[in-house]
């Protein structure tokens, strides 16, 4: 028994050297200084409270350490006239600023929003980061630990330095999945998908898979199709990624599939109709059951049960409306720009009321 | 003597006034400054806060971010940004024992006189396929980003503005300068056999005329409105779905010895942006020949002016495989393709090739 019990302690010894071994190697490859973000859009936790941010203009993701890693209990986080005291922190008004997206720590649940200060090309990147207690405060950019990857621009086949400097490729979403940030983004050129798969830490020699994402409908036409959101999701224990492109079509891509140079099509499980770009998804489970919660432009939140995603046979004929995944619209959830998870009862959103943007935690449906 | 005493006590309280600590606004260099205070050698400028705000002039806001140093008698606030013209902004000091200052700083803000137009918009020609993919909307000066949407439309002969034609994206497609935008049509409303066409059909329909209005309402990155109404009237001829084929591409070759132009014709109309970077012209010893592109009306050619002079011999245009056209069809990939498999063949192959020979 005493044997027993001294390896127990020596397993789980050497797994908390181990973990604390594997946190201190990710925030290691932060360096302190300026972060120079160009821009500052799509943002995801990763480990160890680290935050990628997407930055479009710089074509580069950025990793920032936080050094929030402080476990809080917090069970709601709530400011009105959030934009009114965003900008006035950064000495504007709220027609000036721009809330890009939301993403919540998970340990801290302090909830840290990308913000552009001013409305032109010049506009400062900024992060700001809320508490429980409504208090607002900026991550001090111009010396945190930090690390940053280039976005290769692809298939520029000009090599004698003529054009391509218009183009850039908006990064839509972001996801960290297996020690790996997964990048969506949408050309300003030409209609094309770029999902990005890149190892973190992040390793210049090693800039990631590219993969061409395929879009086909109905088993007739496809479509190299750009990917607007994503959620990384398990379907029947396999890793997979939940993504929705422009065109609102909704397609389950494994992971195992995305293999550096390869051509992969994404499985359509349903469709939300015309007018409607999906904008944010998480997931939960409640009452035992698993289910998606999805924020859109113009069709309010829509909710659709995750079990047995893997059951629903692609979609291959012309179907009337609400086709695939059945899903229900949550009546109390308006004008919602961002949604993210808050832990596992609520998710926090982001409302507009005119140029007013709320924060807040809503119970999830 | 009574004189004498008064106008000493004057000048004292004139001294003590002078002393006093106060609140003054330098704009030149942007700096809030509480002067005259002997209590600022003690303050540590990170805990400048405490003493010394500066916030917007509205209730319930937080301070403005920035940074605190000392100076002689004076503790300093630098705001980290620009304070923004039309805007009040409140400087208070605390200091123990003594009533708080506060001062009320107004940025004035110039008269603006809107002067940014709409340059140009590509596709240039007054025919658009069916299936037209996307407009390139070129601006004389930056524009403020995040309310694009608002102020673009598509209206029919009738001027009926179109339903929701165009994809909306909260990432607003700019080139870096903010003078380019890229303006998507809905790809759910084109691509066949999805709901969405189902439900909206096509936006565009083949034999009408519509207009692409930008309003007046658009602003800059300065804040102007634009100083007119953009609007682009087309035909909708029919919808274009072949590849684009190098082989029905002409190219007329210049001289030896002269920096005449290259020039391609196409036999239809290309994406304007693609074709920008998307050729090089490759000389006999295998280098990339370094000159300037001028794009032809409608985009229907490919013009090439050398920064030397040509030489004898075998040349070569290297064309990318994203070289597009109006519809989003490329270099033998169709915009939408009907047979899966074909899609696996050239997926890495990027560039073509098209020979000519200078003598």
């Amino acid at each position: 028994m005493t044997a027993f019990r001294i390896t127990i302690c020596a397993a789980l010894t050497l797994l908390l050297l181990t973990s604390a071994g594997v946190a201190v190697q990710r925030t290691d490859s932060l360096k302190a200084g300026k972060a120079e973000l160009q821009s500052a859009g799509a943002l995801t936790f990763g480990p160890d409270g680290v935050l990628f941010v997407g930055d479009s203009m710089g074509g580069k993701i950025f990793a920032l350490d936080t050094e929030d890693r402080t476990a809080s209990q917090a069970t709601a986080v709530e400011v009105t006239g959030m934009s009114e005291k965003i900008a006035a922190m950064l000495g504007t008004a709220a027609d000036q600023i721009q809330v890009n997206d939301v993403a919540v720590n998970p340990v801290s649940k302090k909830a840290y929003l990308s913000v552009s200060r001013g409305l032109g090309p010049t506009a400062a990147a900024v992060i700001v980061r809320i508490d429980s207690t409504g208090k607002i405060e900026a991550l001090p950019l111009d010396n945190i630990k930090h690390a940053s990857v280039v976005l290769p621009n692809p298939v520029n086949a000009s090599t004698g330095g003529r054009g391509g400097n218009a183009r850039l490729q908006a990064i839509t979403d972001l996801a960290f999945v297996d020690n790996r940030v997964f990048v969506a983004g949408l050309s300003n050129e030409e209609f094309s998908s770029t999902l990005r798969a890149i190892p973190f830490p992040f390793n210049q020699a090693d800039k990631g898979t590219n993969v061409e994402i395929w879009h086909g409908s109905h088993n007739r036409f496809e479509t190299n199709s750009p990917i607007r959101t994503f959620l990384p999701y398990r379907v029947n224990n396999e890793q997979t990624i939940l993504a929705s492109y422009t065109c609102t079509p909704l397609v389950k891509i494994p992971v195992a599939s995305l293999q550096s140079g390869s051509k992969v099509m994404g499985t359509t499980i349903a469709e939300f109709g015309a007018g409607n770009t999906p904008l944010d998804m998480i997931s939960y489970a409640k009452g035992g059951q698993n289910f998606i919660l999805m924020s859109n432009t113009n069709r309010g939140v829509m909710k659709f049960s995750a079990d047995g995603l893997e059951k629903f046979n692609p979609i291959t004929a012309q179907v009337p409306d609400k086709a695939g995944v059945p899903y229900e619209t949550i009546a109390s959830l308006t004008n919602v720009v961002q949604l993210d998870k808050f832990d596992a009862q609520r998710a926090v959103v982001v409302t507009r009321t005119g140029t007013n943007l709320d924060l807040k935690t809503v119970a999830l449906p | 003597m009574t004189g004498l005493v008064a106008r000493g006590l004057l000048a004292a309280c004139l001294l003590l006034v002078l002393q006093s600590p106060a609140i003054r606004f330098d704009s030149g260099r942007n700096l809030f400054v509480l002067e005259n205070w002997a209590g600022a050698a003690q303050v540590r400028p990170e805990r400048g806060g405490d003493v010394f705000t500066v916030s917007v002039d509205a209730p319930n806001v937080p301070a403005l971010l920035g940074q605190y140093r000392i100076e002689n008698r004076s503790l300093i606030f630098a705001p980290q940004f620009p304070l923004q013209p039309g805007m009040s902004y409140r400087a208070t000091a605390k200091i123990a024992g003594a009533t708080p200052i506060t001062t009320v700083v107004r940025i004035p803000k110039p008269d603006v006189k809107p002067t940014t137009v709409v340059e140009r918009v590509f596709p240039s020609t007054n025919v658009l396929p069916e299936n037209q993919l996307k407009f390139y909307i070129h601006f004389s000066s930056p524009m403020a980003r995040g309310f694009a949407y608002q102020h673009i439309s598509l209206v029919d002969e009738s001027g009926a503005r179109v339903d929701v034609p165009f994809l909306e994206l909260g990432e607003e497609l700019w080139d870096r300068d903010g003078r380019r935008f890229t303006l998507f049509f809905d790809p759910g409303r084109i691509k066949r056999g999805l709901l969405s066409q189902q439900e909206l059909g096509i936006a565009l329909h083949e034999g009408k005329r519509y207009s692409l209005v930008v309003d007046k309402g658009w602003k800059d990155a300065e804040g102007r409105p634009l100083a007119a109404e953009f609007r682009k009237t087309f035909r909708v001829g029919p919808a274009e779905r072949k590849p684009v084929d190098l082989k029905s591409w002409t190219v007329r070759a210049p001289q030896s010895g002269t920096r005449n132009a290259l020039t391609i014709t196409f036999p239809k109309p290309m994406d304007h942006a693609i074709l920008q970077r998307e050729l090089d012209v490759v000389g006999p010893g295998g280098s990339v020949t370094t000159g300037g592109v001028t794009i032809g009306p409608e985009e229907k050619t490919w013009i090439f002016t050398p920064d030397a002079a040509w030489k004898k011999g075998a040349y070569t245009v290297r064309v990318g495989t994203a070289t597009a056209d109006l519809a989003g069809n490329m270099i033998d990939r169709p915009f939408e393709i009907d047979v899966f498999e074909r899609v696996d063949q050239n997926l890495n192959r990027t560039t073509r090739s098209l020979e000519f020979r200078v003598d």
